[in-house]
């Protein structure tokens, strides 16, 4: 067959025609999803913003699990295309309370929380009072759970109620613990965090010989050093975010201020610290909320070490709990709305407040007054081996052996 | 004896203090500029280092030279642009306002480059202490110390001996007459803000030894600056050596006996306290007799 011009120019107008009566077809199928937009503010910038970009990333994980493999979110037969539109707020309240406001005003239905309780708290105001749900991954300090709302869930427990496992695994521990001291950081968070290590402690049978409040800002604790070396105290806990995590480390090492065992409950999960502290590191306990080496199944990311390689195959930052934590917000909202068969804002909060669901963080159910409960949602404690975490409590999950007491610091390899 | 301990503890974290600060004292003694963005020169400082460091494998101490003229190099060509046009094409008061957005400006360039994560050096010998009897001292923190001490010492040498110090002194002290005498102000000026953030970017190298450093630590270093000028007086390296020791002394002392939550309280009192009974500061303006 011979290439004419009229045979080019027919098929081409062919082609067209059908082009043209096959688009709004191919039109149809793309906006057959309706979108569905969960509003809110993390911080991307400011002094929260390590910690904030890593929640972020964990929405932005399970969203687009949710869009891209799982052919979006399908409620009451309509299939929803997911988007999270979060703001910086910049690690600033007030700058937060703004964001969600207007937001609020703009009729956004659904409102993933911030990162720090300083800021979920004030915010979550805001969407309490316009009866939004908040589902949040960023926020434990009581106030958030003790004020009477009730559209405002957090993937956490309250701060008072993560301590008991670590009080367990202090229990498990021999020669037994006897004393503990405590430095937290004088922060909504910190402080019920310290509050409730102290309740759980002396109700265990230890004893807490001194408890130092820090300000948020520190740059040198000689003095609170002094005074651990004066109490002597088996282990030393430390209510701290990363930063000061590190500079009480680093401090303890140049000073040579041993105890049998130092807990920060944040800083060594992540892998800055654990670069910077090198061998040091070794023996330092801490918290995490979840291990993907976990027996957890899931409909949407199959299992634990599924959602881990999923994240790792899409997204660049380094994996730590905060991820999974924020990822689990997600799925906890997918699952309340398909349980709910709706995805109306007072519907999906009934939906969420009555929950118990298993999926590849656990089994997500909250408290009554809206927190994560404190026995399925938990931390798990880890210790700093050969350079990475390992689990060591509780002994179900338990991927190493806890080392107590852990050598001083100049034999620590 | 913890006494004595909490002094020596207060008097390594002043002598950084100092550091930190002398920058900021010159910049406001000779040019009246409140610098905003001096804490952005700190912690610059701070990640060059870290960069040289992690790496290029060179000690933070032997970065210093490298950072100062870097950060000489763009406190010049800051003053000479943004801060010289804001200054001659509105007032004084404009520099408050440019310093702060270029503040954020560049603290979010910080954070583009080098992402919020928190960052550290820690040389072989950050982890090492040193014992007196029973006085212990932090090694990387003696070294910060006597770091700060010896540049102060340089700076305080440029000041008064050379012609180039004579050169800000006069500037400080008489612009219009300066001027008269051949020299070229705007070009002091310049160069005055320049050995500023280099100072500012030296303290940087030190502190990042010793203190983890986000793009978000600079406004804490801005306000330390603020104060320690404000105790020590505007201008000079011993005013600004004054006021470090003072605050670190302060900042020990209350965290042993009061409690560490109030040192920040305890500072500021302090320095309502110096407002009200000494607002010259302790030393005073090295460039007084134009003020």
């Amino acid at each position: 067959m011979t290439i004419s011009r009229r045979r080019v120019l027919v098929g081409s107008a062919g082609g067209a025609t059908l082009a043209i009566a096959g688009f709004p077809a191919i039109l149809r199928a793309q906006t057959q999803r309706r979108p569905l937009v969960f509003g809110g503010s993390v911080p991307m910038t400011g002094a929260a913003a390590e910690t904030g970009l890593n929640v972020l990333n964990g929405y932005q994980a399970a969203v687009k699990r949710i869009n891209e493999d799982l052919g979006g979110l399908q409620v009451a037969g309509t299939t929803y295309q997911l988007e999270v539109r979060m703001f910086d707020d910049a690690s600033d309240p007030q700058r937060a309370t703004t964001l969600i406001q207007r937001q609020v005003d703009e009729n956004i239905g659904l409102f993933l929380g911030s990162f720090g309780s300083n800021i979920v708290l004030p915010t979550c105001a805001i969407t309490e009072r316009a009866r939004r749900p908040m589902v949040q991954a960023g926020g434990g300090s009581d106030q958030i759970f003790t004020q009477g709302r009730r559209f405002v869930f957090g993937i956490f427990p309250r701060a008072t109620r993560q301590f008991d496992t670590s009080v367990a695994f202090f229990k498990r521990l021999q020669p037994a613990v006897a004393t503990t001291m405590i430095v937290y950081t004088n922060d909504p968070f910190s402080r019920f965090q310290a509050e409730g290590a102290k309740k759980a402690i002396e109700e265990a049978g230890m004893r807490v010989l001194d408890s130092i409040a820090l300000p948020a800002q520190v740059s040198d604790v000689s003095a609170v050093l002094a005074s651990v070396r004066q109490h002597n105290p088996d282990i030393l806990i430390c209510n701290t975010h990363d930063e000061n995590s590190l500079l009480i480390a680093r401090q303890m090492i140049s000073s040579n201020t041993n105890t049998k065992l130092l807990y920060q409950s944040l800083g060594p999960q992540t892998a800055a610290y654990r670069e910077a502290l090198g061998r040091y590191a070794n023996g330092v306990v801490t918290q995490t909320y979840w291990d993907e080496n976990a027996a957890y199944q899931c409909p949407y990311f199959g299992n634990a070490k599924g959602f881990a390689e999923y994240y790792r195959k899409n997204f660049q930052r380094p994996m730590t709990y905060h991820m999974a934590s924020a990822a689990a917000c997600i799925v906890a909202y997918a699952q309340a709305m398909k349980n709910a068969n709706s995805i109306e804002p007072a519907r999906v909060r009934d939906a969420l407040a009555a929950m118990d669901f298993p999926c590849f963080y656990g089994r997500v159910k909250f408290a009554a007054q809206g927190d994560g409960d404190a026995q399925l949602l938990g931390p798990l404690v880890a210790q700093v081996q050969n350079g990475q975490l390992a689990v060591v409590h509780p002994e179900a999950g338990a991927t190493g052996r806890p080392v107590y007491p852990v050598a001083p610091w100049a034999q620590r390899g | 004896m913890l006494l004595l301990q909490t002094l020596v503890d207060g008097l390594i974290l002043g002598g950084v203090f100092s550091l930190a600060a002398v920058g900021f004292s010159l910049i406001f003694g000779v040019m009246g500029i409140v610098n905003l963005t001096h804490g952005i020169f700190v912690v610059a400082g701070a990640y060059i280092a870290f960069v040289m460091w992690h790496h290029g494998g060179i000690d933070p101490l032997l970065a210093i030279p490298p950072i100062m003229a870097v950060l000489f190099a763009f406190g010049y060509g800051y003053q000479r642009t943004v801060i010289q046009w804001a200054t001659e094409r509105a007032s004084i008061v404009a520099s408050l306002l440019v310093t702060f957005g270029v503040a954020l400006m560049l603290r979010n360039v910080l954070q583009m480059v080098f992402s919020p994560d928190f960052r550290s050096i820690a040389p072989a010998y950050s982890f090492a202490g040193v014992s007196l009897g029973p006085i212990r001292m932090d090694f990387v923190r003696l070294i910060g110390l006597l770091t700060s001490l010896v540049l102060l010492l340089v700076l305080g040498l440029v000041l008064s001996r050379s012609a180039f110090g004579r050169a800000i002194r006069a500037t400080a002290q008489q612009p219009l007459a300066a001027s008269l005498s051949g020299i070229d102000v705007r070009h002091v000026y310049g160069l005055t803000f320049g050995l500023g953030a280099a100072f500012a970017g030296a303290s940087g190298a030190v502190i990042g030894m010793m203190l983890p450093f986000s793009p978000a630590a600079e406004g804490p270093w801005t306000l330390n600056a603020f104060v320690v000028v404000t105790l020590g007086g505007v201008g000079s390296p011993q005013g600004a050596l004054m006021g470090g020791l003072l605050l670190g002394v302060i900042s020990t002392l209350t965290a042993q006996y009061v409690g560490p939550a109030f040192t920040n309280a305890m500072m500021f009192l302090v320095l309502v306290l110096v407002l009200l009974l000494r607002p010259q500061g302790l030393f005073g303006s090295a460039f007084g007799e134009s003020r």
